[in-house]
Protein backbone atom coordinates (compact mmCIF):
# COMPACT_ATOMS: atom_id res chain seq x y z
CA UNK A 1 0.00 0.00 0.00
CA UNK A 2 2.49 2.51 1.12
CA UNK A 3 4.53 1.74 -1.97
CA UNK A 4 1.28 4.00 -3.70
CA UNK A 5 0.03 5.65 -0.92
CA UNK A 6 3.72 7.20 -0.19
CA UNK A 7 4.58 8.83 -3.51
CA UNK A 8 1.09 10.18 -3.78
CA UNK A 9 1.37 12.23 -0.65
CA UNK A 10 4.71 13.64 -1.92
CA UNK A 11 4.27 14.19 -5.36
CA UNK A 12 1.40 16.36 -4.16
CA UNK A 13 3.54 17.88 -1.02
CA UNK A 14 6.34 18.50 -3.85
CA UNK A 15 3.71 20.25 -6.05
CA UNK A 16 2.37 22.78 -3.13
CA UNK A 17 5.60 23.47 -1.97
CA UNK A 18 7.05 24.61 -5.76
CA UNK A 19 3.76 26.38 -6.20
CA UNK A 20 4.20 28.52 -3.08
CA UNK A 21 7.50 29.27 -4.36
CA UNK A 22 6.71 30.20 -7.67
CA UNK A 23 4.42 33.23 -6.89
CA UNK A 24 4.33 34.22 -10.64
CA UNK A 25 2.21 31.48 -11.25
CA UNK A 26 -0.16 32.68 -8.76
CA UNK A 27 -0.78 36.03 -9.31
CA UNK A 28 -1.53 35.25 -13.14
CA UNK A 29 -3.88 32.92 -12.76
CA UNK A 30 -5.62 35.35 -9.73
CA UNK A 31 -5.61 38.14 -12.02
CA UNK A 32 -6.95 37.43 -15.22
CA UNK A 33 -10.51 35.67 -13.53
CA UNK A 34 -10.21 39.18 -11.59
CA UNK A 35 -10.21 41.00 -14.62
CA UNK A 36 -12.89 38.98 -15.50
CA UNK A 37 -14.93 40.34 -13.03
CA UNK A 38 -14.25 43.83 -12.71
CA UNK A 39 -14.03 44.89 -16.35
CA UNK A 40 -16.67 42.38 -17.99
CA UNK A 41 -18.87 41.95 -15.03
CA UNK A 42 -19.49 45.17 -13.65
CA UNK A 43 -19.48 47.10 -17.14
CA UNK A 44 -22.41 44.52 -18.47
CA UNK A 45 -23.89 44.55 -14.64
CA UNK A 46 -24.62 48.00 -15.29
CA UNK A 47 -25.42 47.39 -18.67
CA UNK A 48 -28.14 44.60 -17.62
CA UNK A 49 -29.71 46.83 -14.71
CA UNK A 50 -32.96 47.16 -15.94
CA UNK A 51 -35.98 44.90 -14.80
CA UNK A 52 -36.64 42.74 -17.45
CA UNK A 53 -33.18 41.60 -17.60
CA UNK A 54 -33.21 39.05 -15.24
CA UNK A 55 -35.44 36.79 -17.12
CA UNK A 56 -32.70 36.87 -19.58
CA UNK A 57 -30.32 34.92 -16.98
CA UNK A 58 -32.83 32.54 -15.39
CA UNK A 59 -34.28 35.25 -13.23
CA UNK A 60 -31.21 36.31 -11.14
CA UNK A 61 -29.20 40.02 -11.88
CA UNK A 62 -26.13 39.75 -14.28
CA UNK A 63 -23.45 39.57 -11.50
CA UNK A 64 -24.87 36.63 -9.84
CA UNK A 65 -25.17 34.54 -13.11
CA UNK A 66 -21.50 35.32 -13.95
CA UNK A 67 -19.48 34.78 -10.88
CA UNK A 68 -19.89 31.07 -10.67
CA UNK A 69 -19.11 30.66 -14.39
CA UNK A 70 -15.82 32.92 -13.70
CA UNK A 71 -14.86 31.00 -10.51
CA UNK A 72 -15.08 27.64 -12.38
CA UNK A 73 -13.16 29.49 -15.22
CA UNK A 74 -10.58 29.85 -13.10
CA UNK A 75 -10.11 26.36 -11.64
CA UNK A 76 -10.21 25.35 -15.19
CA UNK A 77 -7.66 28.03 -16.39
CA UNK A 78 -5.23 27.20 -13.31
CA UNK A 79 -5.56 23.00 -13.48
CA UNK A 80 -5.48 22.64 -17.72
CA UNK A 81 -2.25 24.94 -17.53
CA UNK A 82 -0.87 23.12 -14.18
CA UNK A 83 0.59 20.79 -16.89
CA UNK A 84 3.20 22.77 -17.68
CA UNK A 85 5.07 21.39 -14.59
CA UNK A 86 5.47 18.28 -16.21
CA UNK A 87 7.53 20.22 -19.10
CA UNK A 88 9.61 22.29 -16.62
CA UNK A 89 10.52 18.53 -15.42
CA UNK A 90 11.39 17.16 -18.93
CA UNK A 91 13.56 20.04 -18.96
CA UNK A 92 14.94 20.32 -15.83
CA UNK A 93 15.73 16.35 -15.46
CA UNK A 94 13.51 15.86 -12.60
CA UNK A 95 11.18 13.50 -14.55
CA UNK A 96 14.41 11.36 -14.90
CA UNK A 97 14.77 10.98 -11.29
CA UNK A 98 11.21 10.06 -11.09
CA UNK A 99 11.18 7.52 -13.95
CA UNK A 100 13.96 5.49 -12.77
CA UNK A 101 12.36 5.44 -8.87
CA UNK A 102 10.92 1.70 -8.14
CA UNK A 103 7.72 3.53 -6.53
CA UNK A 104 4.09 3.15 -8.39
CA UNK A 105 3.65 5.50 -11.13
CA UNK A 106 0.19 5.60 -10.93
CA UNK A 107 0.50 6.67 -7.31
CA UNK A 108 3.44 9.41 -8.49
CA UNK A 109 1.24 10.47 -11.18
CA UNK A 110 -2.24 10.86 -9.47
CA UNK A 111 -0.34 12.75 -6.48
CA UNK A 112 0.78 15.44 -8.73
CA UNK A 113 -2.78 15.26 -10.35
CA UNK A 114 -4.21 15.48 -7.56
CA UNK A 115 -1.89 18.03 -5.42
CA UNK A 116 -2.45 20.72 -8.88
CA UNK A 117 -5.83 20.04 -8.44
CA UNK A 118 -6.08 21.69 -4.94
CA UNK A 119 -3.87 24.20 -5.93
CA UNK A 120 -6.28 25.00 -8.57
CA UNK A 121 -9.11 24.67 -6.48
CA UNK A 122 -7.90 27.24 -4.13
CA UNK A 123 -7.48 29.63 -6.44
CA UNK A 124 -11.11 29.53 -7.66
CA UNK A 125 -11.42 29.85 -3.92
CA UNK A 126 -9.94 33.04 -4.14
CA UNK A 127 -12.36 34.13 -7.14
CA UNK A 128 -15.38 32.64 -4.77
CA UNK A 129 -14.42 35.06 -1.95
CA UNK A 130 -14.31 38.17 -4.30
CA UNK A 131 -17.59 36.86 -6.28
CA UNK A 132 -19.17 37.26 -2.73
CA UNK A 133 -18.05 40.78 -1.70
CA UNK A 134 -19.42 41.77 -5.18
CA UNK A 135 -22.57 39.77 -5.78
CA UNK A 136 -25.28 40.00 -3.10
CA UNK A 137 -27.27 36.95 -4.26
CA UNK A 138 -25.06 34.35 -4.34
CA UNK A 139 -25.82 31.35 -1.94
CA UNK A 140 -23.40 30.85 0.77
CA UNK A 141 -24.77 27.69 1.72
CA UNK A 142 -24.10 26.25 -2.03
CA UNK A 143 -20.25 26.73 -1.23
CA UNK A 144 -19.62 23.37 -0.48
CA UNK A 145 -20.80 21.61 -3.71
CA UNK A 146 -19.65 24.10 -5.94
CA UNK A 147 -16.04 23.13 -4.45
CA UNK A 148 -16.96 19.48 -4.59
CA UNK A 149 -17.60 20.37 -8.59
CA UNK A 150 -14.80 22.67 -8.90
CA UNK A 151 -12.87 19.98 -7.86
CA UNK A 152 -13.93 17.32 -10.17
CA UNK A 153 -13.42 19.76 -13.15
CA UNK A 154 -9.76 20.48 -11.49
CA UNK A 155 -8.62 16.98 -11.52
CA UNK A 156 -10.16 16.07 -14.77
CA UNK A 157 -8.42 18.81 -16.70
CA UNK A 158 -4.86 18.98 -14.51
CA UNK A 159 -5.09 15.26 -16.09
CA UNK A 160 -5.65 16.76 -19.51
CA UNK A 161 -2.82 18.90 -19.21
CA UNK A 162 -0.05 16.43 -17.76
CA UNK A 163 -1.31 14.06 -20.42
CA UNK A 164 -0.99 16.89 -23.05
CA UNK A 165 2.42 18.00 -21.20
CA UNK A 166 3.76 14.21 -21.94
CA UNK A 167 2.94 13.84 -25.01
CA UNK A 168 4.90 17.44 -25.93
CA UNK A 169 8.16 18.26 -25.79
CA UNK A 170 8.53 21.98 -26.33
CA UNK A 171 7.16 24.48 -23.81
CA UNK A 172 5.78 26.49 -27.05
CA UNK A 173 4.15 23.43 -28.23
CA UNK A 174 2.72 23.02 -25.32
CA UNK A 175 1.21 26.72 -24.69
CA UNK A 176 0.22 26.23 -28.28
CA UNK A 177 -2.06 24.42 -27.74
CA UNK A 178 -3.32 24.99 -24.66
CA UNK A 179 -3.76 29.14 -25.61
CA UNK A 180 -5.84 26.96 -28.68
CA UNK A 181 -8.24 25.16 -26.64
CA UNK A 182 -8.52 27.81 -23.59
CA UNK A 183 -10.10 30.12 -24.64
CA UNK A 184 -12.91 28.58 -27.32
CA UNK A 185 -13.91 25.88 -24.48
CA UNK A 186 -14.59 29.44 -21.77
CA UNK A 187 -16.71 30.94 -24.53
CA UNK A 188 -18.81 27.87 -24.67
CA UNK A 189 -19.23 26.76 -21.87
CA UNK A 190 -22.23 29.11 -20.98
CA UNK A 191 -20.15 31.07 -18.03
CA UNK A 192 -20.49 34.64 -19.58
CA UNK A 193 -23.95 34.02 -21.11
CA UNK A 194 -26.56 31.75 -20.81
CA UNK A 195 -26.31 28.42 -23.61
CA UNK A 196 -30.04 28.93 -24.64
CA UNK A 197 -29.38 32.05 -26.37
CA UNK A 198 -26.50 30.29 -28.65
CA UNK A 199 -26.74 29.78 -32.08
CA UNK A 200 -27.63 26.27 -32.63
CA UNK A 201 -24.25 25.04 -33.88
CA UNK A 202 -22.34 26.81 -30.92
CA UNK A 203 -25.36 24.84 -28.36
CA UNK A 204 -23.87 21.53 -29.32
CA UNK A 205 -20.29 22.31 -29.07
CA UNK A 206 -21.32 23.18 -25.36
CA UNK A 207 -23.11 20.53 -25.00
CA UNK A 208 -19.97 18.56 -25.67
CA UNK A 209 -17.89 21.20 -23.49
CA UNK A 210 -16.96 19.30 -20.45
CA UNK A 211 -16.77 23.16 -18.87
CA UNK A 212 -20.27 23.34 -19.38
CA UNK A 213 -21.22 20.96 -16.85
CA UNK A 214 -18.99 22.33 -14.01
CA UNK A 215 -20.24 25.86 -14.76
CA UNK A 216 -23.68 24.72 -14.47
CA UNK A 217 -23.31 22.46 -11.96
CA UNK A 218 -21.65 25.18 -9.41
CA UNK A 219 -24.29 28.48 -10.30
CA UNK A 220 -26.68 25.76 -9.66
CA UNK A 221 -25.68 25.91 -6.23
CA UNK A 222 -24.30 29.17 -5.81
CA UNK A 223 -26.95 31.06 -7.86
CA UNK A 224 -29.98 29.25 -8.25
CA UNK A 225 -30.28 28.83 -11.90
CA UNK A 226 -28.84 26.02 -14.30
CA UNK A 227 -29.73 23.98 -17.57
CA UNK A 228 -29.24 20.54 -16.68
CA UNK A 229 -30.28 18.59 -13.96
CA UNK A 230 -26.89 19.71 -11.16
CA UNK A 231 -26.62 15.48 -10.44
CA UNK A 232 -26.77 15.12 -14.42
CA UNK A 233 -23.76 17.95 -14.43
CA UNK A 234 -21.73 15.61 -11.69
CA UNK A 235 -22.28 12.32 -13.50
CA UNK A 236 -20.86 14.23 -16.85
CA UNK A 237 -17.93 15.43 -15.03
CA UNK A 238 -17.01 12.05 -13.28
CA UNK A 239 -16.91 10.51 -16.53
CA UNK A 240 -14.94 12.95 -18.48
CA UNK A 241 -12.33 13.30 -15.08
CA UNK A 242 -12.33 9.61 -15.17
CA UNK A 243 -11.33 8.99 -18.70
CA UNK A 244 -8.51 11.90 -18.65
CA UNK A 245 -7.40 10.51 -15.31
CA UNK A 246 -6.88 7.08 -16.76
CA UNK A 247 -5.15 8.80 -19.92
CA UNK A 248 -3.16 10.51 -18.18
CA UNK A 249 -1.69 7.90 -16.08
CA UNK A 250 -1.49 5.43 -19.06
CA UNK A 251 0.84 7.50 -20.85
CA UNK A 252 2.84 8.27 -17.49
CA UNK A 253 3.21 4.51 -16.64
CA UNK A 254 4.80 4.03 -20.45
CA UNK A 255 6.93 6.71 -20.49
CA UNK A 256 10.24 6.41 -20.96
CA UNK A 257 12.92 9.22 -21.62
CA UNK A 258 13.78 9.87 -25.66
CA UNK B 1 25.71 -14.38 -12.72
CA UNK B 2 25.76 -13.79 -8.65
CA UNK B 3 28.96 -12.49 -8.44
CA UNK B 4 28.19 -9.89 -10.90
CA UNK B 5 26.97 -6.57 -10.23
CA UNK B 6 26.14 -6.29 -14.04
CA UNK B 7 25.89 -8.48 -16.80
CA UNK B 8 25.68 -7.17 -20.36
CA UNK B 9 25.22 -9.47 -23.20
CA UNK B 10 25.27 -7.76 -26.39
CA UNK B 11 23.68 -4.77 -25.75
CA UNK B 12 22.42 -2.88 -28.74
CA UNK B 13 20.47 0.25 -28.98
CA UNK B 14 19.38 1.89 -32.12
CA UNK B 15 17.78 5.45 -32.53
CA UNK B 16 16.03 5.03 -35.68
CA UNK B 17 18.94 4.71 -38.18
CA UNK B 18 21.38 5.60 -35.82
CA UNK B 19 22.81 2.98 -34.07
CA UNK B 20 24.28 4.34 -30.56
CA UNK B 21 25.45 1.19 -28.69
CA UNK B 22 26.28 -1.36 -31.67
CA UNK B 23 26.29 -4.53 -29.10
CA UNK B 24 28.34 -4.31 -25.97
CA UNK B 25 29.09 -7.16 -23.37
CA UNK B 26 30.84 -6.83 -20.29
CA UNK B 27 30.59 -7.65 -16.52
CA UNK B 28 31.25 -5.33 -13.41
CA UNK B 29 32.57 -7.51 -10.10
CA UNK B 30 30.72 -6.46 -6.83
CA UNK B 31 32.81 -3.50 -5.33
CA UNK B 32 34.49 -1.98 -8.15
CA UNK B 33 34.89 0.87 -9.77
CA UNK B 34 34.36 -0.05 -13.36
CA UNK B 35 34.37 2.77 -16.17
CA UNK B 36 33.20 3.52 -19.85
CA UNK B 37 35.91 5.80 -21.49
CA UNK B 38 35.42 6.90 -24.58
CA UNK B 39 34.57 10.08 -26.44
CA UNK B 40 31.58 12.05 -26.89
CA UNK B 41 28.92 10.29 -28.63
CA UNK B 42 30.27 6.51 -28.51
CA UNK B 43 27.29 5.18 -26.65
CA UNK B 44 28.17 6.13 -23.01
CA UNK B 45 24.80 7.48 -21.98
CA UNK B 46 22.18 5.36 -23.80
CA UNK B 47 24.02 2.02 -21.93
CA UNK B 48 23.46 3.87 -18.41
CA UNK B 49 19.76 4.34 -19.30
CA UNK B 50 19.46 1.07 -20.79
CA UNK B 51 20.86 -0.44 -17.28
CA UNK B 52 18.80 1.72 -15.23
CA UNK B 53 15.66 0.71 -17.47
CA UNK B 54 14.94 4.23 -18.77
CA UNK B 55 15.41 2.62 -22.37
CA UNK B 56 14.71 -0.60 -23.87
CA UNK B 57 17.51 -2.39 -25.86
CA UNK B 58 16.89 -3.20 -29.18
CA UNK B 59 18.47 -5.79 -28.95
CA UNK B 60 20.81 -8.04 -26.42
CA UNK B 61 20.13 -8.70 -22.27
CA UNK B 62 21.42 -7.47 -19.21
CA UNK B 63 21.55 -7.79 -15.44
CA UNK B 64 21.88 -5.43 -12.70
CA UNK B 65 21.99 -7.10 -9.29
CA UNK B 66 21.21 -10.05 -10.43
CA UNK B 67 17.84 -8.88 -12.33
CA UNK B 68 16.84 -8.62 -15.80
CA UNK B 69 16.76 -5.12 -16.96
CA UNK B 70 13.66 -5.23 -19.10
CA UNK B 71 11.51 -8.42 -16.73
CA UNK B 72 12.42 -7.47 -13.80
CA UNK B 73 12.52 -3.85 -13.76
CA UNK B 74 10.99 -2.69 -10.68
CA UNK B 75 13.83 -5.01 -9.14
CA UNK B 76 16.59 -3.26 -10.83
CA UNK B 77 15.57 0.38 -10.07
CA UNK B 78 15.38 -0.87 -6.05
CA UNK B 79 19.43 -1.91 -6.76
CA UNK B 80 20.49 1.34 -8.23
CA UNK B 81 21.07 4.70 -8.01
CA UNK B 82 21.52 6.79 -10.60
CA UNK B 83 23.33 10.11 -10.96
CA UNK B 84 22.08 11.57 -14.59
CA UNK B 85 25.08 12.93 -17.31
CA UNK B 86 22.34 15.90 -17.22
CA UNK B 87 21.51 17.58 -14.07
CA UNK B 88 17.84 16.27 -12.63
CA UNK B 89 17.62 17.75 -9.08
CA UNK B 90 14.69 20.34 -8.90
CA UNK B 91 15.82 23.68 -8.39
CA UNK B 92 13.22 25.10 -6.81
CA UNK B 93 13.20 22.96 -3.89
CA UNK B 94 16.12 22.76 -0.79
CA UNK B 95 18.79 20.60 -0.80
CA UNK B 96 17.12 18.91 2.11
CA UNK B 97 13.61 18.83 0.42
CA UNK B 98 14.76 16.67 -2.47
CA UNK B 99 16.50 14.45 -0.45
CA UNK B 100 13.18 13.62 1.55
CA UNK B 101 11.08 13.43 -1.59
CA UNK B 102 13.69 11.26 -2.59
CA UNK B 103 13.78 9.01 0.24
CA UNK B 104 9.85 9.17 0.38
CA UNK B 105 9.85 8.19 -3.17
CA UNK B 106 11.77 5.14 -2.29
CA UNK B 107 9.78 4.17 0.67
CA UNK B 108 11.82 5.31 3.21
CA UNK B 109 10.55 7.33 6.28
CA UNK B 110 10.42 8.69 9.67
CA UNK B 111 13.65 8.56 12.16
CA UNK B 112 15.46 6.44 9.94
CA UNK B 113 15.00 8.59 6.60
CA UNK B 114 16.16 11.72 8.87
CA UNK B 115 18.95 10.15 9.84
CA UNK B 116 20.33 8.98 6.52
CA UNK B 117 19.78 12.17 4.66
CA UNK B 118 21.53 14.10 7.11
CA UNK B 119 24.85 11.19 7.06
CA UNK B 120 24.73 11.50 3.24
CA UNK B 121 24.65 15.82 3.46
CA UNK B 122 27.48 14.87 5.73
CA UNK B 123 29.11 12.71 3.20
CA UNK B 124 28.96 15.55 0.38
CA UNK B 125 29.47 18.57 2.80
CA UNK B 126 26.41 20.22 1.77
CA UNK B 127 24.77 19.79 5.79
CA UNK B 128 25.42 23.46 6.30
CA UNK B 129 23.27 24.38 3.09
CA UNK B 130 20.56 21.87 3.61
CA UNK B 131 17.74 24.56 3.74
CA UNK B 132 19.08 26.79 0.86
CA UNK B 133 17.09 26.61 -2.65
CA UNK B 134 18.88 24.34 -4.71
CA UNK B 135 18.71 27.00 -7.95
CA UNK B 136 21.57 29.12 -5.88
CA UNK B 137 23.83 26.32 -5.71
CA UNK B 138 27.04 26.13 -7.89
CA UNK B 139 27.37 23.16 -10.53
CA UNK B 140 29.59 21.65 -8.02
CA UNK B 141 27.42 21.42 -5.40
CA UNK B 142 24.47 20.27 -7.14
CA UNK B 143 26.46 17.42 -8.58
CA UNK B 144 27.47 16.67 -4.96
CA UNK B 145 23.68 16.89 -3.68
CA UNK B 146 23.01 14.31 -6.72
CA UNK B 147 25.57 11.85 -5.80
CA UNK B 148 23.76 11.99 -1.92
CA UNK B 149 20.82 11.36 -3.52
CA UNK B 150 21.67 8.55 -5.26
CA UNK B 151 22.98 6.95 -2.40
CA UNK B 152 20.36 7.36 -0.49
CA UNK B 153 18.20 4.80 -0.65
CA UNK B 154 21.81 2.49 -0.07
CA UNK B 155 21.65 1.03 -3.11
CA UNK B 156 23.57 -1.73 -4.58
CA UNK B 157 24.72 -0.45 -7.94
CA UNK B 158 25.64 3.34 -8.33
CA UNK B 159 25.70 4.67 -11.78
CA UNK B 160 27.55 7.61 -12.55
CA UNK B 161 27.38 9.11 -16.44
CA UNK B 162 30.21 11.64 -16.59
CA UNK B 163 30.43 12.75 -12.64
CA UNK B 164 32.56 15.47 -13.30
CA UNK B 165 31.38 16.82 -16.34
CA UNK B 166 32.59 20.66 -16.79
CA UNK B 167 33.47 20.96 -13.56
CA UNK B 168 36.72 22.91 -12.50
CA UNK B 169 39.49 21.00 -11.13
CA UNK B 170 39.20 21.44 -7.64
CA UNK B 171 36.01 20.90 -7.81
CA UNK B 172 36.35 17.70 -9.58
CA UNK B 173 38.95 16.11 -7.32
CA UNK B 174 36.68 16.68 -4.75
CA UNK B 175 34.29 14.21 -6.16
CA UNK B 176 36.92 11.92 -6.52
CA UNK B 177 37.69 12.06 -3.07
CA UNK B 178 34.16 11.18 -2.62
CA UNK B 179 33.53 8.30 -5.05
CA UNK B 180 37.06 6.59 -3.66
CA UNK B 181 36.00 6.54 -0.22
CA UNK B 182 32.83 5.04 -1.57
CA UNK B 183 34.66 2.42 -2.82
CA UNK B 184 37.15 1.85 0.17
CA UNK B 185 34.32 1.70 2.72
CA UNK B 186 32.56 -0.99 0.53
CA UNK B 187 29.22 -1.62 0.18
CA UNK B 188 28.82 -0.19 -3.51
CA UNK B 189 29.51 -1.37 -6.68
CA UNK B 190 30.45 1.64 -8.99
CA UNK B 191 29.23 1.98 -12.81
CA UNK B 192 30.73 5.53 -14.20
CA UNK B 193 31.27 6.93 -17.77
CA UNK B 194 33.79 9.74 -18.52
CA UNK B 195 35.48 11.03 -21.47
CA UNK B 196 38.40 12.64 -19.15
CA UNK B 197 41.35 10.21 -19.20
CA UNK B 198 42.86 11.06 -16.03
CA UNK B 199 39.22 10.49 -14.33
CA UNK B 200 39.38 7.20 -15.45
CA UNK B 201 42.84 6.26 -14.55
CA UNK B 202 42.17 7.84 -11.21
CA UNK B 203 39.09 5.72 -10.24
CA UNK B 204 38.50 2.93 -12.37
CA UNK B 205 39.43 -0.50 -10.96
CA UNK B 206 38.77 -1.86 -14.37
CA UNK B 207 37.59 -0.21 -17.77
CA UNK B 208 36.37 -0.50 -20.83
CA UNK B 209 36.98 1.82 -23.95
CA UNK B 210 34.08 2.70 -26.32
CA UNK B 211 33.87 4.12 -29.39
CA UNK B 212 31.24 4.38 -31.98
CA UNK B 213 29.25 2.04 -29.88
CA UNK B 214 31.75 -0.80 -29.26
CA UNK B 215 33.79 -1.74 -26.46
CA UNK B 216 37.71 -1.62 -28.54
CA UNK B 217 39.40 -2.74 -25.11
CA UNK B 218 38.76 -3.41 -21.71
CA UNK B 219 41.17 -4.16 -18.92
CA UNK B 220 42.41 -2.77 -15.66
CA UNK B 221 44.07 0.86 -16.44
CA UNK B 222 48.07 -0.21 -15.51
CA UNK B 223 47.72 -3.44 -18.32
CA UNK B 224 45.64 -1.38 -21.00
CA UNK B 225 48.18 1.26 -21.03
CA UNK B 226 51.37 -1.78 -20.78
CA UNK B 227 49.76 -2.28 -24.86
CA UNK B 228 51.36 1.03 -25.53
CA UNK B 229 54.71 0.16 -23.66
CA UNK B 230 56.31 1.23 -20.73
CA UNK B 231 57.42 4.49 -22.68
CA UNK B 232 55.99 5.52 -26.17
CA UNK B 233 58.49 7.96 -28.38
CA UNK B 234 56.63 10.16 -30.80
CA UNK B 235 58.57 11.19 -33.79
CA UNK B 236 57.94 13.10 -36.68
CA UNK B 237 59.92 11.90 -39.63
CA UNK B 238 60.86 14.32 -42.87
CA UNK B 239 60.70 11.69 -45.90
CA UNK B 240 64.28 11.94 -47.64
CA UNK B 241 64.05 11.26 -51.29
CA UNK B 242 65.19 7.31 -51.43
CA UNK B 243 64.75 6.80 -47.62
CA UNK B 244 62.68 3.94 -46.45
CA UNK B 245 59.13 3.82 -44.54
CA UNK B 246 59.88 5.08 -41.72
CA UNK B 247 58.88 1.95 -39.92
CA UNK B 248 60.33 -0.38 -41.69
CA UNK B 249 63.60 1.82 -40.99
CA UNK B 250 62.79 1.44 -37.05
CA UNK B 251 61.52 -0.92 -35.80
CA UNK B 252 64.49 -3.11 -34.61
CA UNK B 253 65.55 -3.13 -30.73
CA UNK B 254 64.81 -1.10 -28.57
CA UNK B 255 61.81 -0.52 -30.73
CA UNK B 256 59.41 -3.00 -29.42
CA UNK B 257 56.63 -2.04 -32.53
CA UNK B 258 56.14 0.84 -34.42
CA UNK B 259 52.61 2.41 -35.41
CA UNK B 260 52.31 5.26 -37.95
CA UNK B 261 50.29 8.00 -37.28
CA UNK B 262 49.23 10.79 -39.46
CA UNK B 263 51.48 13.50 -41.23
CA UNK B 264 54.63 11.61 -40.83
CA UNK B 265 54.31 11.07 -37.05
CA UNK B 266 55.38 7.42 -35.87
CA UNK B 267 54.88 6.65 -32.35
CA UNK B 268 57.66 3.47 -30.86
CA UNK B 269 57.15 1.65 -27.98
CA UNK B 270 60.22 1.00 -26.06
CA UNK B 271 60.80 -0.24 -22.34
CA UNK B 272 62.91 2.78 -21.35
CA UNK B 273 63.13 6.24 -23.39
CA UNK B 274 65.85 7.98 -22.44
CA UNK B 275 68.23 5.21 -23.55
CA UNK B 276 66.16 3.96 -26.49
CA UNK B 277 66.29 8.19 -27.88
CA UNK B 278 69.76 8.55 -29.24
CA UNK B 279 70.30 5.00 -30.59
CA UNK B 280 66.76 5.73 -32.65
CA UNK B 281 68.38 9.00 -33.57
CA UNK B 282 71.35 7.46 -34.70
CA UNK B 283 69.86 4.94 -36.52
CA UNK B 284 67.56 7.35 -38.27
CA UNK B 285 70.05 9.62 -39.39
CA UNK B 286 72.09 6.71 -41.02
CA UNK B 287 68.79 5.60 -42.92
CA UNK B 288 68.45 9.15 -44.10
CA UNK B 289 65.25 10.00 -42.22
CA UNK B 290 65.37 12.96 -41.30
CA UNK B 291 63.78 13.63 -37.64
CA UNK B 292 61.84 17.22 -36.90
CA UNK B 293 60.35 16.88 -33.74
CA UNK B 294 60.84 14.00 -30.60
CA UNK B 295 58.65 13.74 -27.52
CA UNK B 296 57.99 10.96 -25.09
CA UNK B 297 56.02 9.91 -22.21
CA UNK B 298 54.78 7.49 -19.97
CA UNK B 299 51.57 6.39 -21.50
CA UNK B 300 48.39 7.21 -20.48
CA UNK B 301 44.83 6.36 -21.37
CA UNK B 302 44.94 8.87 -24.37
CA UNK B 303 47.95 6.93 -26.20
CA UNK B 304 46.03 3.70 -25.12
CA UNK B 305 43.06 5.36 -27.55
CA UNK B 306 45.31 6.73 -30.43
CA UNK B 307 46.82 3.26 -30.66
CA UNK B 308 43.46 1.56 -30.83
CA UNK B 309 41.65 4.14 -33.34
CA UNK B 310 44.44 6.67 -34.24
CA UNK B 311 42.53 9.43 -33.21
CA UNK B 312 42.30 11.12 -29.64
CA UNK B 313 39.85 11.81 -27.14
CA UNK B 314 39.05 15.21 -27.35
CA UNK B 315 39.29 17.38 -23.71
CA UNK B 316 38.17 20.38 -23.18
CA UNK B 317 40.86 20.72 -20.68
CA UNK B 318 44.61 19.87 -22.00
CA UNK B 319 44.80 17.92 -18.49
CA UNK B 320 47.19 15.29 -20.03
CA UNK B 321 49.45 18.08 -20.38
CA UNK B 322 51.14 17.48 -16.80
CA UNK B 323 52.19 14.08 -17.95
CA UNK B 324 54.32 15.00 -20.82
CA UNK B 325 58.01 14.82 -20.57
CA UNK B 326 59.70 17.57 -23.03
CA UNK B 327 62.70 15.99 -24.46
CA UNK B 328 63.98 18.38 -27.62
CA UNK B 329 61.40 20.75 -28.63
CA UNK B 330 57.38 20.06 -27.27
CA UNK B 331 54.67 20.61 -29.69
CA UNK B 332 51.36 19.36 -28.53
CA UNK B 333 49.62 17.21 -31.23
CA UNK B 334 47.53 18.53 -33.84
CA UNK B 335 44.26 18.11 -33.07
CA UNK B 336 41.30 17.04 -35.34
N1 LIG C 1 17.20 9.96 -28.22
C1 LIG C 1 18.08 9.86 -29.23
N2 LIG C 1 17.67 9.93 -30.50
C2 LIG C 1 18.53 9.81 -31.53
N3 LIG C 1 19.85 9.65 -31.38
C3 LIG C 1 20.34 9.58 -30.13
C4 LIG C 1 19.49 9.69 -28.98
N4 LIG C 1 20.25 9.59 -27.87
C5 LIG C 1 21.52 9.43 -28.30
N5 LIG C 1 21.57 9.43 -29.64
C6 LIG C 1 22.79 9.25 -30.46
O1 LIG C 1 23.42 8.07 -30.04
C7 LIG C 1 24.82 8.25 -30.00
C8 LIG C 1 25.35 7.94 -28.63
O2 LIG C 1 24.93 8.94 -27.72
P1 LIG C 1 25.26 8.91 -26.19
O3 LIG C 1 24.87 7.60 -25.62
O4 LIG C 1 24.64 10.11 -25.57
O5 LIG C 1 26.84 9.04 -26.19
P2 LIG C 1 27.83 9.50 -25.03
O6 LIG C 1 27.08 9.52 -23.74
O7 LIG C 1 28.92 8.49 -25.06
O8 LIG C 1 28.32 10.85 -25.38
C9 LIG C 1 25.09 9.66 -30.47
O9 LIG C 1 25.41 9.61 -31.83
C10 LIG C 1 23.79 10.36 -30.25
O10 LIG C 1 23.62 11.39 -31.18
MG1 LIG D 1 26.88 11.03 -22.42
Amino acid sequence: MSRTLDPFVIMAYRQFRRFLRTKARVVTSILNPIIWIAFFGLGWANAFNFPMAKAIFGGVDYLTFLTPGVTAMAVFTASFIGGVTVIWDKQFGFLKEVLVAPASRTGIILGRIFGDAVIAVLQGLAIMALSFAIAHNLNPYGILPALAYAFILALGFTSAGVALALKMTSMEGFQMVISLLMMPLIFLSGAFYPIKFMPGWMKWVAYINPLTYAVDGMRHYLSGVSTFNPLTDLAVLCIITAAFMALASRLFKKATID
Amino acid sequence: MTEYAVVAEGLVKKFGSVTAVAGVSFKVRYGEIFGFLGPNGAGKTTTIHMLATLLKPTAGDAWVAGHHIVKESDAVRRSIGVVFQDPSLDSELTAYENMYIHGKIYGMGGEELRYRIEEMLRFVELYEHRNRLVKYFSGGMRRRLEIARALLHKPKVLFLDEPTLGLDPQTRAHIWEYIKRLRDEGGVTIFLTTHYMDEAEELCDRLAIIDHGKIIAEDTPNQLKRLVGSDIIYLKVRAVNGAPNSCDALSAPPVMECKPLREGMVALKVSDATQAIPVILERAASMGLRVAEVSYRKPTLNDVFLYLTGREIREEEGSEADFLKHVIRMRRFRRR
